[in-house]
């Protein structure tokens, strides 16, 4: 393509041939430079949903509050997830089913923490002391009080949170949407490979 | 003075047909000869697909007009279809407009769609017509989906929820599509201006541009001619004879047109009916992810999506929210290649009258199952749904207390006395008729063997609200009917 | 054709106008009575009916839990008895705990609404006079309260609280373990004295299905009388 292209009878008018030719490259040039100008940030931005989700912790309450953690019973804790937005109102609040299990063999506090969400497909369990079962509403899954399945239609047991003690204070980590290849416990990690590193200051 | 009206419209009007030239470009399309047949009696059933149309130009002003209130911003969504319900005059009726013509516009496209199938019309050399057609169906249920998530409340919240939760099950590449579909890790402010985006630009723009193409191709190859048996479709003589045809043909501006406005007239005046009689759709639940009293339910054009994914084995799950629809949509797309001649009169198609009945059927019965859900625990029963005095009145104190045993360990949200608690179990009425003593301790200990419907109880009732239970259980008989006896005759065993 | 139209506009403009101005299609929506939350639900009958319907019966009888629409009952209950029992359940028995500081589903200022809405609903003034208080006693005697079942009780349960018959009605057996293991002695104690009206049962002073020597049971007898029942729960629930 690069040649010249053959010489061709033309009117004394006509641009020559070789005008012609560089004309025509140099507006694909110039059209690809725009439109790379253009397409990358585009791109990028609407890639941007998909990005590194930044380790955040939720204090949830103090060990030492009475009440708060009674032992062995499922108790659900409602807070503001980290992860949002100004604008997102309520639907930024999410909640952990949570259970204090006393001190394990080696004197380590231990819990019980599990998402809302069912495993199934998303919808928001609820628990029922007397039966010890989480229910969910939207096709009948049913789950022990671990967390496994009991019957239904789940694939596996509620996803379980991520939590530590600091300082005497119960934190979960901030979750995400749990999903079957994305759960709280081990990220997917097509995800963490997000184009765009979102830091938390940059957000507070 | 109609004389002086008459005068002033034409001066006006040949004003600026001077200028414009409208009617060169116009009046041939107005004009187009279609087939005789189709103009007359049998045209009635070719106002389906203009009928689809009129109710999109509703959608489209109704839609123009809540956007003008409307807010999609996560915390301030609700109130602002609360303001549209009950203090913009006229904002209830508009939101319910646009929900009922919505609806109209899904049953249209659909009727339309059956039409063109039991015809035939999708046979050679409209094979395109009927693939734009297809896809305008897709964006028609996209912008059903994407409408009932701006309806921010309790079931667009969980609705999108089991939308990504579907999604996150594409193999490797799920997670990301989730976070591209919900715009980041949780549900929340970037999904509802995502779905904004979607619904009132994206889906909306490739509708009008494909509704484009639709039109231009029935215009380009016109419309079928009513199917005649014994006269079907051959690629090579079709145009010839389609040609002659219209030599007989009628303007389409006459008593088509008449017919398609007649009909989309009586349709918006049944969707305005419908609109002032049941009202506006929600908004439902608050959009409060921690409520936990929430009863997710999709729109009805998804209840069958709702009652498939409920009613399909485990193993088939993913297959069924994944690979099905796109199987079913790369079938509907191959419709016009498999059969693209032939006959075209449903009287000489059983194929796809049966295909029809069958697919309808379907769906009607997997809509009903996902409108009543069956499958879904009452998550209220064990507090709210009573038993019946008659049980109560014949009970022995131990049977009352296994009675309240039994609404205590929740068993009521899945199993109903005398039709009234859960469905998702057996209803109990009569169980003491078809289970003994041993039977029901074995069930209510150990659930149903291999992971089934019902969990296993075993830890959390206690011997005597055990005996309770069974005692109360075993009492739900008609009366005068034994209770349930292990067969005399001894299960064969396995030989040793 | 264009006249047609024009002829009709009177009638649409008629529609219109009617649509427009207070004429309210059924279709329009009124505003909610609460906010949507369910902590703002503080209708004691909504309430009623959604958590406690399910045991104690639609209106208050002919559940499988004690009878909340009684006036005997309600006329003895202390309130706190009441507030606390929906808030925390009673351990051992059928009763849950409702408020979510207990892990139930009701907030403190619900449980308020549902334990002094029962009185306002279902009590009433009058009824019987000198009623045994309704809290357990300690004390009381197995052997005199033994004397006092045969007098006020054997004749419908069986003299050793097998069961027996009521005219018609079959009665089911008091001793039995499970039945035993599932009441409080606060339950037992509280039919001595109501009774079960809506069942059939008499309290402490109905002359119905018993002997003609019957007395009004004194709180000495009523505290006896729960004692034997007590005794006959299997070692194990005691």
């Amino acid at each position: 393509m690069s040649e010249p292209t053959p010489a061709k009878p033309t009117d004394a008018a006509a641009p020559e041939p070789d005008r012609r030719s560089a004309l025509l490259w140099i507006t694909g040039g110039v059209g690809a430079a725009a439109a790379a100008a253009v397409g990358v940030p585009v791109v990028g931005f609407l890639a941007g949903a998909v990005r590194a989700r930044p380790v955040d912790w939720v204090p949830i309450g103090k060990l030492s509050d009475a009440g708060l953690f009674p032992p062995n019973e499922t108790r659900l804790h409602v807070f503001r997830n980290p992860i949002h937005e100004e604008w997102d109102g309520d639907s930024a609040k999410t909640g952990a089913y949570i259970r204090y299990l006393g001190k394990d063999a080696s004197g380590q506090e231990q819990f019980w923490v599990f998402s809302m969400i069912c495993a199934h497909l998303g919808c928001p369990v609820t628990w029922f002391p007397q039966s010890a079962l989480f229910m969910c509403p939207c096709h009948g899954g049913v789950y022990y009080e671990n967390g496994d399945r009991a019957s239904g239609p789940p694939p596996r047991g509620l996803y379980k949170m991520p939590w530590r003690i600091t300082d005497g204070v119960l934190e979960v980590q901030a979750p995400h949407l749990p999903t079957l290849q994305d759960t709280l416990e081990k990220p997917s990690e097509f995800v963490q490979l997000g184009v765009i590193k979102r830091d938390r200051s940059e957000q507070a | 003075m109609k004389r002086i009206l008459k005068a002033v419209a034409t001066s006006v009007g040949g004003w600026f047909e001077a200028r414009l030239r409208l009617k060169p470009a116009v009046m041939p399309i107005l004009e187009h000869p279609i087939p005789a047949g189709a103009a007359g009696p049998k045209g009635w059933w070719y106002v389906f697909g203009s009928a689809s149309m009129t109710l999109l130009f509703l959608q489209i002003a109704t839609g123009i007009g809540l956007a003008l209130v409307y807010v999609p911003s996560a915390d301030q969504a609700y109130q602002s279809l609360e303001y549209l319900n009950y203090r913009q005059p006229f904002g209830w009726f508009l939101r319910s407009l646009h929900y009922w013509s919505g609806s109209g516009m899904v049953v249209m496209v659909v009727i339309h769609m059956t039409q063109v199938f039991l015809h035939g019309a999708y046979k050679y050399p409209r094979e395109l017509t009927w693939i734009f057609g297809v896809l305008l169906l897709l964006l028609t249920l996209g912008m059903a989906f994407t409408g009932q998530v701006l309806r921010w409340d309790a079931d667009a919240y969980w609705g999108v929820g089991v939308g990504a939760s579907m999604a996150g099950r594409v193999p490797v590449a799920g997670p990301g599509i989730v976070e591209l579909l919900i715009g980041g890790p949780t549900i929340g402010a970037s999904t509802l201006s995502r779905f904004f985006a979607l619904h009132v630009f994206i889906i909306p723009g490739l509708l009008i541009t494909l509704v484009g193409g639709h039109l231009w191709l029935v215009l380009s190859r016109g419309i079928s001619e009513p199917p005649v048996p014994g006269e079907p479709v051959d690629p090579k003589t079709y145009d010839a004879k389609y040609h002659e045809e219209l030599k007989k043909g009628k303007p389409f501006l006459g008593d088509a047109m008449t017919k398609d406005a007649f009909f989309s007239a009586l349709v918006v005046l049944v969707v305005v009916t419908l609109a002032a009689v049941i009202g506006p759709k929600g908004p439902g639940g608050l959009p409060d992810p921690t409520l936990t009293a929430a009863n997710p339910r999709p729109d009805w054009p998804f209840l069958w999506l709702f009652g498939l994914l409920s009613l399909s084995p485990a193993g088939l799950e993913t297959f069924v929210m994944l690979a099905f629809p796109v199987v079913l949509v790369i079938c509907l797309l191959l419709v016009p290649f498999v059969s693209n001649r032939g006959e075209r009169a449903p009287s000489r198609r059983p194929v796809a009258v049966l295909i029809v009945l069958v697919g309808g059927t379907t769906l009607a019965v997997l809509t009903y199952e996902g409108m009543t859900s069956p499958w879904s625990p009452k998550m209220g029963a064990w507090s709210g749904d009573t038993i019946p005095t008659a049980i109560v009145k014949r009970a022995t104190p131990l049977e009352l207390q296994g009675a309240a045993a039994f609404q205590n360990k929740d068993c009521r949200n899945c199993h109903a006395l005398d039709g009234v608690g859960g469905r998702r179990g057996p209803d109990l009425s009569t169980v003491g008729t078809r289970l003994t003593r041993d039977q029901l301790i074995d069930q209510i200990n150990n659930g149903t063997p291999g992971g089934g419907n019902m969990p296993a109880y075993g830890k959390h009732v206690r011997p005597a609200e055990m005996d309770a239970m069974v005692a109360f259980l075993m009492s739900l008989r008609p009366p005068g009917q034994p209770p349930a006896k292990v067969a005399l005759v001894p299960a064969p065993t396995a030989a040793p | 054709m264009t006249t047609q139209v024009l002829n009709r506009i009177p009638a649409f403009l008629i529609a219109f106008t009617l649509l427009a101005s207070g004429c309210n299609p059924p279709g329009k929506p009124t505003p909610p009575q609460t906010s949507g939350r369910p902590e703002a639900v503080t209708d004691f009958n909504v309430l009623y009916a959604a958590h406690c319907a399910g045991c104690h019966g639609t209106d208050g009888t002919l559940g499988p839990a004690p009878p909340l629409n009684d006036p005997l009952f309600l006329k003895i209950v202390p309130d706190t008895e009441l507030v606390r029992v929906v808030t925390e359940g009673r351990a051992g028995t059928s009763m849950a705990a409702f408020d979510q500081k207990k892990g139930g589903p009701l907030t403190t200022a619900q449980v308020k609404v549902l334990a002094e809405g029962l009185k306002t609903k279902w009590g009433k003034p009058g009824g019987p006079t000198d009623v045994p208080g309704y809290l357990l006693t300690p004390g009381g005697n197995v052997e005199d309260g033994a004397m006092m079942f045969a007098m006020a009780c054997a004749s419908c349960h069986g003299d050793k609280g097998q069961g027996g018959k009521s005219g018609e009605l079959r009665v089911g057996a008091i001793n039995d373990p499970a039945f035993l293991a599932l009441s409080s002695n606060q339950v037992l104690r509280r039919f001595i004295i109501t009774g079960r009206p809506d069942l059939g049962m008499p309290n402490f002073t109905e002359k119905t299905n018993r002997p003609h020597n019957f007395s009004t049971l004194t709180a000495k007898d009523v505290a006896d009388l729960t004692s034997l029942l007590n005794s006959w729960r299997s070692p194990a629930t005691k």
